[in-house]
């Protein structure tokens, strides 16, 4: 982020020299145009989140009024009905448990094929990076039905095992696109010494490219935890039995099994998104860092 | 790794005749990479693919084993169903609403960041969080507060004096679909707007200086320099966009469903309710390789017109 930095005070410090006297007045009443558009954005982007934790902490009574952001009593207790009757222990943990697996799953696969794509030289090696980007054109409504069809034929529908794998899947070719210009960036010298040194193919990616490529493998962890904690589409699909659902999958189960009240099925959802904020915030430079990579690829 | 580095030069001459022989090994290797993504891609990716294509030419109930063929039945039956041909209909006011009014709110946001000193990094934090949520969590948010007695939409148009403007959003055909293009359009737009202000910042400064120093101002400079500059993002900006609004499901599934009718029924909804809830799976089948085959299409030519570009 250091160019965010530089660019406009560059551009500020040019300013007064080119044009001192025409710039200094009339910017005031655009600059203020200008604020008013960002806050204004700004609050449209917020309010649906503080609504939604306004609405998770009033009762239904209130909630159903709708006339007040503000809970005159903070219903606590919405968050306790949420996390039991939503069953969010399971759901949660099964989120977690996928997006883990799927997010070394998709880091260890895609890095090494990105660094064999970048830095091994073999036949074919054309082919198969066209095939990698050819693949990421067919979208998913072509193909979900399809996958479920395969997985069931492989005896992996409804299991853990089989989302995994359809969902580290659906995170390569692009991931391996990031690594392989990731890898293409590095200077030549580590790994013609370490292969001088008589190391393998597989040790000198472990124990020297892998190490440099933190960076990389860091925005493309981010932005796959992401896309798998946020998948829909496939564990609607996949998964039948409550117990193996991740949360999103889970949240539409409890509003077509439980129809639970507004303000209980805000707290449910609230509850939901707090890892996804806090790892936001955590995590956003690697975010800005993985969407950029990502789409100029 | 330094240490390796040291001795190089004297062990360079004693081991330079084994070099070549470590290409063809080097060679293995590169495929032994490769092989695991190769392999998902080929059983996860490339074989429901063609199983998709053949599929279309199958009947399926999604239990039985046996899936005899029935020629182009399916591909008369999904062109005759008039729910998937709203859902098209219906896909293309997404496409054509999202690439036009998601990528310029996209824009004229990422500009407007772009253009100020103070706030820029809790600005983009902010217009880039409803891009983390998920297409449930929006949907059953934005069900909430556009219900109609209870919901804040309403309680807000009756509060600044906008009452007539009131409606019963997800279920009064007339708007409903308007109700799941906003939302969409409010869940959207960070994306384009967080590649929109890397591209900004990526326009080299001297290229505003010389347009400076030749007396462009405000709209020729944008004009002149950043709108050209930009072009490339623009371009893979337009497509992304397009398609995430082509492929919309979760959003639609959780707000209306498809309903009420089918005003706001989509491509990958209808495919999915189909196969799933009425077991047609070869009818689905069918409509997923017309819609999909559509998209593929569309995603090519738009790569070749912008690389065309790019080289021109």
């Amino acid at each position: 982020m250091t160019t965010t930095i530089h660019v406009p005070e560059q551009a500020h410090l040019d300013v007064p020299h080119a044009d001192p006297v025409r710039r200094k007045k009339p910017i005031r009443p655009a600059k203020a145009g200008l604020y008013a558009l960002l806050v204004a954005a700004a609050i449209s982007a917020l309010f649906p989140i503080v609504w939604m934790l306004s609405g998770s902490l009033q009762s239904l009574h209130q909630l159903l009024k709708g006339d007040t952001l503000i809970p005159v009593v903070p219903q606590w207790g919405n968050y306790l009905t949420a996390w039991i009757e939503g069953n969010l222990a399971v759901y949660l943990t099964n989120s977690m448990i996928y997006t883990l697996a799927a997010v070394i799953g998709i880091l260890l696969v895609s890095s090494l094929a990105g660094y064999a794509l970048a830095r091994i030289s073999f036949k074919g090696k054309g082919i198969f990076t066209g095939l990698i980007l050819a693949v990421m054109i067919i979208p998913a409504p072509a193909m979900f039905l399809a996958q479920y069809k395969v997985l069931l034929a492989l005896d992996l529908a409804n299991t853990r095992q089989g989302y995994v794998l359809i969902l580290i899947t659906s995170g390569i070719p692009i991931s391996t696109l990031i690594m392989r210009s990731f890898f293409a960036s590095q200077p030549l010298d580590l790994e013609e010494a370490a292969s001088l040194d008589g190391a393998s193919a597989m040790r000198t990616f472990f124990s020297v490219m892998l190490p440099l490529a933190r960076p990389g493998l860091a925005a493309v962890a981010v932005i796959q935890a992401f896309a798998v904690w946020n998948e829909y589409l496939m564990a609607l699909v996949i998964f039948n039995d409550n117990s193996l659902m991740p949360v999103q999958r889970g949240l539409t189960s409890f509003v077509s099994a439980e129809t639970p009240q507004p303000q209980i099925l805000l707290a449910a959802t609230m509850i939901s998104i707090v890892p996804v904020i806090i790892f936001y915030l955590i995590a956003q430079r690697q975010i800005v860092d993985g969407i950029s990579a990502g789409a100029v690829k | 790794m330094t240490a390796s580095l040291t001795p190089l030069p004297v062990r360079r001459p004693t081991r330079a005749p084994h070099r070549r022989r470590p290409t063809r090994r080097r060679s293995l290797a590169g495929y032994l990479f490769l092989v695991p993504a190769l392999a998902l891609i080929a059983v996860f990716t490339l074989v429901p693919f063609v199983e998709a294509i053949l599929l279309s030419f199958q009947s399926w109930d999604g239990v039985s084993t046996d899936t005899p063929w029935v020629g182009l039945a399916n591909f008369d039956a999904a062109f005759r169903n008039a729910p998937f041909w709203a859902s098209m209909k219906n896909v293309l006011i997404f496409g054509v609403v999202g690439f036009v009014v998601g990528n310029g709110i996209s824009m004229i946001m990422a500009l407007a960041v772009h253009s100020v000193r103070k706030g820029r990094t809790f600005f983009r934090t902010v217009y880039y969080l409803p891009s983390v949520l998920s297409v449930v969590v929006v949907g059953m948010v934005f069900s909430a507060m556009l219900a109609p007695e209870s919901g804040i939409i309403n309680h807000m148009l009756g509060a600044v004096g906008l009452g007539g403007l009131e409606h019963d959003w997800l279920n009064d055909p007339d708007v409903a679909l308007l109700a799941v293009i906003g939302v969409f359009l409010w869940l959207h737009w960070g994306f384009g707007f967080i590649l929109f202000l890397a591209g900004l910042q990526d326009i080299p400064q001297y290229l505003y200086e010389a347009a400076e120093l030749d007396g462009a101002r405000g709209w020729t400079k944008f004009r002149y320099v950043t709108w050209p500059q930009l072009a490339p993002v623009t371009s893979i900006v337009s497509l992304l966009t397009l398609l995430a609004a082509l492929q919309i499901f979760g959003t639609v599934q959780v707000l209306t469903n498809g309903g009420p009718g089918y005003s706001t029924m989509v491509p990958t909804l209808q495919i999915y309710t189909q196969a799933f809830t009425y077991n047609n799976y070869g009818l689905a089948a069918a409509m997923s390789v017309i819609f999909g085959g559509a998209l593929v299409l569309l995603s090519i030519v738009q790569l070749g017109v912008s690389r065309r570009r790019a080289s021109a």
